[in-house]
């Protein structure tokens, strides 16, 4: 069975500074997944390699099997591939309801048409209704996404990245700068939405990582240092004087 | 709890036509067919022609600049170069004799008008941002040039004329009168503006908006930025090239002036000037813009910069245009309190209105003393005759104008106050409005 993602000697230089520095990892289908690491650690850039916002220097990365070298991100989000971002990254303008049913456009096979109507397909629309049932924001349908509270932008982000279908979902810290309250609603969001399908997710809430997730890589300076179970690498020698060891000390 | 479990129950309809989604239009229609009977003269006839050139060439702008967020600066060209095309038509139509009738003739400025788009686009639309922008500026220079070096298609500086009457006769209607004209320039108006009304509604049409929210977001979603902006960008030149067949049928003549960045120029502040946020608001600028430039233009000399302060002071004070102006009173209207700004606006608006009156005086009156002929001192501002060179007139206007905008101001603090309180629901309502 070939993975659901692939990266293999992954390497991204800016400039003189390699900020990549030869990543293999190996995920496999249904499988959630964290990549956690201090700051600068390069969790996003590699995140921005994967989804083709960025061209890798060297290495490859291959999404079941196909290697995605040179694709654009919207031919690697067809081939079933989505991603969210660290700083919220929707429609402002647009309304809730529009800005789940644009994200599903694509994955319904209505491509570049300019003689379907949107509001007469009856799955599309439908199909919107749903999502916002699921990420709980039927009551805000008809208001501009860009007025939402930021729970609520963060939420309808996860909507907009899960509609398309498609089975590889990479999160890009999902519960940054949330409250309690509002990091256990999206926890339970992510797993009511990702159920079944491959999640991969830059995390700093170590809670939310060892709760939610079945594998952990720790990412330190571009190159990762441990992949394993969360108890695994919880008792890691080499991840607890990197990272863990500063951050669990600071939650007690 | 009872309110949200309402909302997921309620079936709602898709696609069904609504009596708000159709009145609209039927109601446009309408006016169309009436105004001719309400204002016969000829030059009134010519104006409304112009007024609805004018909006579907905004119309077809604002698919791009509102809808796409690609802001132009040469859309004159696929207007321009649809319209030419239209004039040659019209002449080989008139000396081959081709059967071609004339309402049909705005379909081949429509296509030429996006074949033009088609190439252009096809390098242009990679980027939104500033590139677009001077890509445009680059090509309608470009075109405005050519337009004295190819003489054969733009006909060097007296244009291309023609006359539209040899086309095949429409039901016996060979398109002499202005009046025969203005109902096939109507039905064109409404035929384009519905297309483009439901253009925003199709898939791409949706995937427009996304990408001038968020091009990247758009990216992630399956969707090339590049191709949504280019499929705009091809139908916005079809309706800017139907604009231009509706032009040479109109003037039966094409210059220059219609493809040069002036008229570039005077589209873009058109359709700001109706506010891009809305579908309708060029219609409403291309009607208030063709009202100024033929009423007022007959009034003053000065007309060009009344307009532009009022462009100026649209973009300062009103970005949403006068269509987000008139869009504001929505929600007063919803909570019923459209009411209580009845009486403010008309505290606060006519002694606004007798300032500017007065500061437009008093420019006329400046370029009055400054350029007319060496010892003609007698001019009249609003019926009443004076002398320039008497003191009188000048510390009235002033007067005037001091007084107005000093009432203005004063009375629009109770203005805002009113404002602000129709903007939100009222404590007591509250509890009655669940």
């Amino acid at each position: 069975m070939t993975a659901a993602l692939e990266l293999e000697g992954l390497r991204k230089s800016f400039g003189k500074t390699e900020i990549i520095r030869g990543v293999d990892l190996s995920i496999g289908k249904g499988e959630r997944h964290a990549i956690i690491g201090p700051n600068g650690a390069g969790k996003s850039t590699l995140f921005n390699l994967i989804t083709g916002r960025f061209p890798q220097t060297a290495g490859h990365v291959r999404l079941h099997g196909h290697d995605l070298a040179g694709k654009a991100p919207f031919e690697i989000n067809r081939m079933g591939l989505s991603r969210s971002f660290q700083i919220t990254n929707i429609f402002p303008r647009m309304t809730v309801f529009e800005n789940v049913r644009c994200s599903l456009l694509w994955s319904m096979g209505y491509k570049y048409s300019f003689w379907n109507m949107v509001s007469k397909s009856r799955a599309l629309n439908e199909g919107a209704e749903e999502i916002l049932e699921q990420i709980n924001l039927s009551n805000r349908r008809d208001l501009p996404a860009g007025v939402l509270s930021y729970a609520e932008q963060r939420a309808l982000e996860i909507g907009i990245t899960i509609a398309g279908g498609a089975d590889v979902i990479m999160l890009d810290e999902p519960t940054a700068g949330m409250s309690n309250t509002e990091t256990d609603y999206i926890v339970g969001l992510i797993e009511k939405v990702t159920e079944g399908k491959t999640l991969i997710m830059v995390e700093h809430d170590m809670g939310v990582v060892f709760g939610l997730c079945d594998r952990i890589s720790v990412l330190v300076y571009g190159e990762i240092v441990a992949t394993g179970e969360p108890e695994a690498v919880r008792a890691d020698q080499a991840v607890q004087e990197a990272y863990l060891g500063a951050a669990l000390e600071a939650e007690h | 709890m009872t309110d949200t479990s309402s909302i997921m129950t309620k079936k709602r309809s898709y696609g069904g036509l609504t009596t708000a989604t159709v009145a609209p239009w039927v109601i446009c229609t309408v006016i169309l067919l009436v105004l001719p009977y309400v204002f016969q003269s000829n030059s009134a006839l010519t104006i409304m022609n112009q007024m609805a050139i004018t909006i579907v060439f905004a119309l077809a702008y604002n698919m791009l600049l509102g809808q796409g967020g690609m802001l132009s600066f040469g859309h004159a060209v696929y207007m321009g170069m649809g319209g030419f095309m239209c004039m040659h038509v019209m002449n080989w139509v008139e000396y081959e004799n081709i059967p071609l009738p004339l309402p049909l003739l705005p379909v081949i400025g429509g296509l030429f008008g996006m074949g033009m788009a088609t190439i252009i686009g096809s390098f242009s639309t990679r980027t939104a941002g500033t590139v677009f922008a001077m890509i445009s500026l680059g090509i309608g220079e470009l075109i405005a040039a050519s337009s004295v070096i190819v003489v054969a298609f733009f006909g060097g500086e007296e244009g291309v004329s023609g006359d539209r009457t040899y086309g095949l006769p429409v039901f016996g209607y060979e398109f002499l009168t202005k009046i025969e004209v203005y109902y096939l320039t109507a039905g064109w108006l409404v035929l384009s503006a519905l297309l483009m009304y439901l253009f925003s509604r199709t898939p791409v049409g949706r995937m427009a908006n996304a990408v001038r929210d968020n091009p990247e977001r758009a990216q992630f979603l399956g969707y090339s930025a590049r191709w949504v902006r280019f499929y705009s960008f091809c139908a916005s030149g079809f309706f800017a090239g139907v604009a231009g067949g509706l032009f040479a049928i109109n003037f039966e003549i094409l210059t220059e002036e219609n493809l040069n960045l002036v008229t570039s120029g005077s589209i873009l502040l058109i359709t700001f000037l109706g506010g891009v946020g809305f579908f309708f608001g060029p219609i409403i600028g291309a009607i208030v813009f063709t009202l100024l430039q033929s009423v007022l233009s007959l009034q003053t000399e000065l007309w060009q910069l009344y307009v532009g302060a009022l462009f100026v002071l649209t973009v300062m004070y009103f970005p949403g245009g006068l269509a987000g102006v008139l869009m504001m009173h929505v929600v007063p209207y919803k909570l019923g309190k459209l009411g209580t700004l009845v009486v403010p606006y008309i505290k606060t608006l006519i002694p606004a209105a007798i300032g500017i009156l007065g500061l437009a005086s008093f420019c006329e009156l400046m370029f009055h003393f400054k350029h007319a002929a060496v010892g003609e001192h007698d001019m009249s501002l609003f019926g009443i005759a004076f002398s320039t060179h008497s003191p009188i007139p000048w510390v009235v206007i002033v007067a005037v104008t001091v007084i107005g905008f000093w009432l203005a101001k004063r009375n629009s603090v109770e203005l805002r106050e009113t404002w602000g309180n129709a903007n939100v629901m009222t404590p007591s309502k509250e509890g009655g409005a669940q």
